[in-house]
């Protein structure tokens, strides 16, 4: 099946940039350790996700990436059931239940999931791609996507379902969206919000948001006490950064959720402007990488491969920096590449062999 | 890109430019936000980052300790043993935690589990009530390298266990927490007083000073207040680095280390004190058994040395037991002791004001004699009873009131008589009524002027009256010496004769604390010289070295180490401080009177008091003693002191027996004429050629001075001596 496959074409800066951010990732896991035996072992666990991931990254490369989109029927219903075991069957764990626990490791299906919804939309776009855009077409690729998200919504974890409606709107827009559906959608979207807000949402959820809009200037270690904690991670950084090892706020364990979350602050705090620059900068590469392989790829499927990782890793970046700077309300997105957590690696580099496999099979004439 | 052939790309790239846009606004926010933080406002995060984790800690100063003058130890410091768990040494397995909980609870008889952790917060520290896991549970959540108290104030031996115990109880360990012990308990506790937490209202201002709320203690009364900051000494300063769990890491600064306090060493003699206490509480249990009432509540007695002004002996009953605030202050007790009418937390030698009564006329009779009212041999006549007119006005017709010696009316035989002629001394030996009445107020042509109110005023203020003594001890009150505008003022009415009438023997409206009378005595007996009386006798640091303190009672008791205003004086190194000389120093006003009303001389003229005057007056108080021409014509202290085979040391004196109003006597209708209840007081001095001790005793509500209070002040006196004769022994034999 790599027969006419040229690896030359294999885009090295892409694997380059994503090597580039699981190293600083795992420095940083290492660094912000502090101490607390409890996360000891996420270096070790890190780095191992980070070789299986390359292991995948080269195997789905090497696979023609239409052959994952013929499966779509078992895939589709796979991770639907992942999806729905979770909802029922998943221990409750920091208040949402949110993994399978398999052989002491924790293993995220909504991860997997997101990935999943860009291969499903990346076929339907391909199938439709002759059809009328009109709301019968809208509404064919929302079921697809809604088939997952409403078990990741009913977890409840809302920060996914946002992330794979963006996916939905940035593909369906790319694919020639009407201008008055765009409208129209929009006044949805805000009616959808308002009632989520009032009549969907957890109070731990309102909370969020609530404190986020209006925060108690007292509340020093109430629930803005994170965030607050991360501001002063990110501020204390300067230009420079307090030095690798040597921030107080990572240190000395005033930031919470230091290794995930809030890898971006402790990043920011101990090399300062100069690291968090290079954070937003290698996420960049590769989002730019990604979109190059869309403007290469020979067909629709290809093309939305490249073009809905790239949007799912953007997307999914600016929401954690914008949450570590106090920009939006926490929403627990980890920092792609560089957050601790093995699911949500190995599902984005599986994501990124797909767009290897798409950039490898792009379209020219082979002499 | 490859060189191959160059088709469109299969999706429309117009429709890229607003992903783009987006893209690009996104990240504007981000770099914007980044230069704010990282760049703009870098230095104040930084700030906040440094504040995260530095933290300040006061290790706390030993407070001074307390000595009676022989070196007696009146409050000290001593070991209090907490058994307290730091929530992070615990061991990891939670069967382990279990082991130690348990085990722990059958020696310290806490039980593991008691109540939710949610109850537990409601409960102050030492307090019992939640389990030990309830309470390490809430720590934990809080602070884990803060030691969790579990259990307060257990003895040496489960301390001793406890520590023994280190290796197998991880995590469990005790706390020494230093506590005040008074040996001497309530025999000073109206002197040396006790401690309670920083109050809320003046907590900002100790903070300040470096104390930590919470755990240090300062004074409530006594010298533990007014010589507060000479004992409590300072906090050292440690500025260290800790984590987010409050673990310390390294000191950030040089430390401090803290300077202890400063002792004090009392001019208190605990052994005079004892007997003091002892023979008042005995004289006052004896009054009562023998009326077969409570009948005398309370009382004081005072001992001072008058060429010196210290003071040896301060008791007062009912008083409190200060071991019992020593941890915490018992509100079930504190309540009690409160809301007791006798005020045994009050200092009621300083604190409490009463008529004076007779003691008073050492005023009028060093008035009248300097002024001229009468001369030494003048015959006065000294009936039993007196019909003197009541009148507002000079040009009133007044009405005619008797007024009557307390010689006059004895168990139901009327003494018409009474002392009959006598002169000005005997007035005072005899304490005779109707003389005093007629020197201060005036009698037709046998006294032509008295002595009236304002020059009364001016000589009581002159031996120790109507101010604050200026003592170093809280709480003071200043008496007060009535005069026409006073009366107008707080009573709305006219000055009347009889007010002056009244006056002259300290009733009506004159009120004084113990320690005033005592002092008006000293003044006498020191021939004039009113010696400021003090508590402290000597200020040392924690090396033993004595040093200088200046006490200023004007500004507030403010402490200094030099002399910094006027009117502080030197408390350490004692030295006898002279408030004022009467004979040397003009501080008595002049006044022209007539009748009633006397005014200022103008312009203003100050004049001395002539020592003559001093002389017979002590004269007088002598004859109290040794005067014997029958029942009647007997000086007031002569059945006590009289005897020279019981009292080879001649004493001088003077009684008092104040007739009062209080509630208890309004209730019991005691309040008119011929039926009021009257205080017992006296005081005295020996030997009366060079006085170095004087003595003042006074009973609530015990009758008549000669026969309750002088006894005490014999008794006291007697102790004196004894142990004055025992320290000659002692150094004499060395």
């Amino acid at each position: 099946m790599n027969r006419g496959v040229s690896w030359r074409h294999f885009d090295f800066w892409l694997l380059g940039a994503i090597v580039l951010a699981i190293a600083f990732g795992v420095a940083m896991i290492r660094s912000a350790i502090a101490g607390n035996e409890e996360i000891a072992t996420t270096v070790t666990r890190q780095t191992q996700f980070a070789v299986v991931g390359l292991i995948v990254i080269i195997i789905v490369a090497g696979i023609d990436y239409r052959y994952w989109t013929a499966l779509y029927i078992p895939m589709y219903i796979v991770m639907m059931i992942l999806l729905i075991m979770i909802y029922i069957s998943a221990q409750p764990q920091f208040g949402a239940a949110r993994w399978f626990q398999v052989a002491g490791l924790f293993i995220q299906p909504t991860e997997l999931a997101k990935v999943v919804e860009v291969l499903m939309l990346a076929r339907y776009f391909e199938l439709t791609k002759d059809r009328p855009r009109d709301l019968k077409w809208i509404l064919g690729s929302l079921a697809w996507v809604w088939g997952l998200a409403i078990w990741i919504l009913l977890q409840p974890n809302l920060s996914n379902v946002i992330v794979m409606m963006v996916i939905w709107a940035a593909m369906i827009w790319i694919n020639g969206l009407q201008y008055k559906h765009v409208l129209v959608g929009g006044l949805i979207g805000i009616i959808v919000v308002l009632l989520a807000f009032f009549f969907v949402m957890e109070q731990y959820q309102r909370d969020r948001i609530l404190t986020f809009l209006f925060p108690d200037p007292n509340a020093t270690y109430g629930a803005t006490y994170n965030v607050q904690q991360a501001l002063i991670a990110i501020g204390s950084g300067g230009l420079l950064g307090q030095g690798y090892g040597h921030g107080t706020q990572v240190q000395l364990r005033f930031l919470k959720v230091r290794h995930t979350d809030f890898i971006f602050s402790a990043i920011s705090e101990e090399f300062g402007m100069i690291g968090s620059g290079l954070v937003i900068v290698i996420l960049l590469i590769v989002v730019w990488r990604c979109l190059r392989t869309s403007f290469l790829a020979k067909d629709i499927t290809g093309a939305m491969i490249g073009y809905g990782i790239a949007v799912l890793i953007f997307f999914q970046g600016a929401v954690n920096i914008s949450v570590n700077m106090n920009i939006i309300p926490v929403s627990g997105l980890p920092l792609p590449f560089i957050s601790y957590g093995g699911s949500g690696l190995v599902s984005l580099m599986l994501g990124i062999g797909l767009v290897e496999s798409v950039v490898l099979r792009h379209r020219q004439m082979e002499f | 890109m490859s060189s191959g052939s160059v088709t469109q790309p299969v999706i429309d790239t117009r429709r890229m430019w607003p992903v783009y846009v987006a893209i690009a606004v996104v990240l504007l926010i981000l770099v914007s936000r980044l230069v704010r933080y990282q760049v703009i406002e870098y230095q104040s995060w930084l700030d906040q980052a440094v504040e995260n984790y530095t933290s300040t800690i006061r290790p706390p100063a030993p407070r001074g300790i307390i000595f009676d003058r022989n070196g007696y130890v009146l409050a000290r410091n001593v070991a209090s043993y907490n058994v307290v768990i730091t929530p992070a040494n615990l061991p990891d397995d939670t069967a382990d935690i279990q082991k130690i909980y348990r085990e722990l609870s059958k020696l310290i008889e806490v039980p593991v589990n008691q109540g939710t952790v949610e109850e537990a917060k409601l409960f102050a520290a030492c307090v019992e009530g939640p389990g030990i896991a309830q309470l390490v549970e809430l720590g934990d959540s809080n602070s884990p390298y803060t030691p969790v108290k579990v259990k307060c104030f257990v003895d040496s031996n489960i301390a001793r266990i406890v520590s023994e115990r280190a290796m197998d109880w991880p995590g469990v360990s005790v706390e020494v927490e230093p506590i005040r012990d008074y040996p001497t308990g309530s025999l000073t506790s109206n002197v040396v007083g006790f401690l309670g937490p920083i109050p809320a209202d003046k907590e900002a201002a100790y903070l300040d000073n470096g104390f930590v709320s919470g755990r240090d203690k300062v004074g409530y009364s006594g010298v533990e207040l007014s010589l507060d900051p000479i004992l409590s000494g300072v906090n050292g300063t440690r500025v260290i680095q800790e984590d987010v769990a409050g673990k310390e890491l390294r000191n950030l600064q040089p430390p401090i280390a803290p300077t202890p306090g400063s002792n004090v060493i009392l001019t208190i003699d605990s052994r005079l004190q004892a007997a003091a206490e002892a023979t008042l509480i005995n004289e006052i249990k004896e009054w009562n058994a023998y009326y077969g009432e409570e009948r005398i509540s309370s009382g004081v007695v005072i001992a001072m040395n008058p060429q010196t002004g210290e003071i040896l002996a301060m008791v007062t009953y009912p008083t409190y037991e200060n071991n019992r605030f020593s941890r915490f202050i018992p509100g079930y007790y504190y309540e009690q002791l409160s809301q007791d009418l006798r005020l045994p937390l009050l200092n009621n030698a300083i604190s409490s004001e009463f008529p004076p009564g007779s003691t008073f006329k050492l005023s009028t009779a060093v008035g009248s004699l300097n002024e001229g009212v009468v001369t030494v041999d003048q015959i006065i006549q000294a009936p039993g009873r007196l019909v003197l007119t009541e009148k507002f006005a000079a040009n009133e017709a007044g009405i005619e009131r008797p007024f009557v010696d307390w010689t006059y009316n004895q168990n139901g035989v009327i003494n018409e008589e009474s002392f009959g002629t006598i002169d000005f001394r005997h007035c005072i030996a005899y304490s005779s009524n109707v003389c005093f009445y007629k020197l201060g107020g005036g009698y037709k042509e046998e006294i032509l002027q008295g002595l009236a109110i304002q020059r009364l005023g001016e000589y009581a203020r002159a031996i120790g009256y109507d101010k604050i003594s200026g003592i170093a001890l809280p709480g003071e009150q200043d008496g007060l010496i009535p005069d026409p505008q006073w009366k107008r003022i707080n009573k709305g009415e006219t000055w009347s004769t009889g007010d002056t009438y009244i006056a002259s023997v300290g009733q009506g409206y004159v009120l004084a604390t113990p320690l005033q009378v005592l002092m008006s005595g000293a003044t006498i007996a020191n021939d004039g010289k009113l010696m400021q009386p003090t508590i402290v006798r000597e200020v040392q640091d924690s090396e033993g070295n004595v040093i200088e303190k200046w006490y200023d009672p004007a500004n507030d008791g403010n402490i200094t180490d030099t002399k910094e205003t006027e009117t502080s004086y030197r408390i350490s190194p004692f030295v006898p401080n002279l408030k004022w000389d009467v004979t040397v120093e003009p501080i008595i006003r002049d006044f022209v009177c007539e009748g009633l009303y006397c005014t200022e001389t103008e312009p203003q003229f100050y004049k001395t008091i002539d020592p003559y005057v001093i002389q017979m007056v002590q004269e007088g108080m002598r004859l109290a003693v040794t005067d014997n021409q029958g029942d009647i014509r007997r000086g007031t202290l002569n059945r006590v002191f009289g005897d020279p085979l019981k009292f080879p040391i001649a004493v001088a004196g003077k009684t008092g027996t104040a007739e009062y109003c209080d509630d208890v006597a309004l209730k019991a209708q005691r309040c008119q004429f011929g039926a009021w209840p009257t205080h017992s007081w006296t005081l005295a001095y020996a030997p009366y050629e060079d006085p170095e001790i004087i003595i003042l005793a006074f009973a609530y509500n015990g009758g008549e001075g000669a026969s309750v209070a002088a006894p005490i002040v014999a008794r006291v006196m007697q102790a004196y001596f004894e142990l004055k004769a025992i320290d000659l022994a002692a150094s004499g034999g060395e």
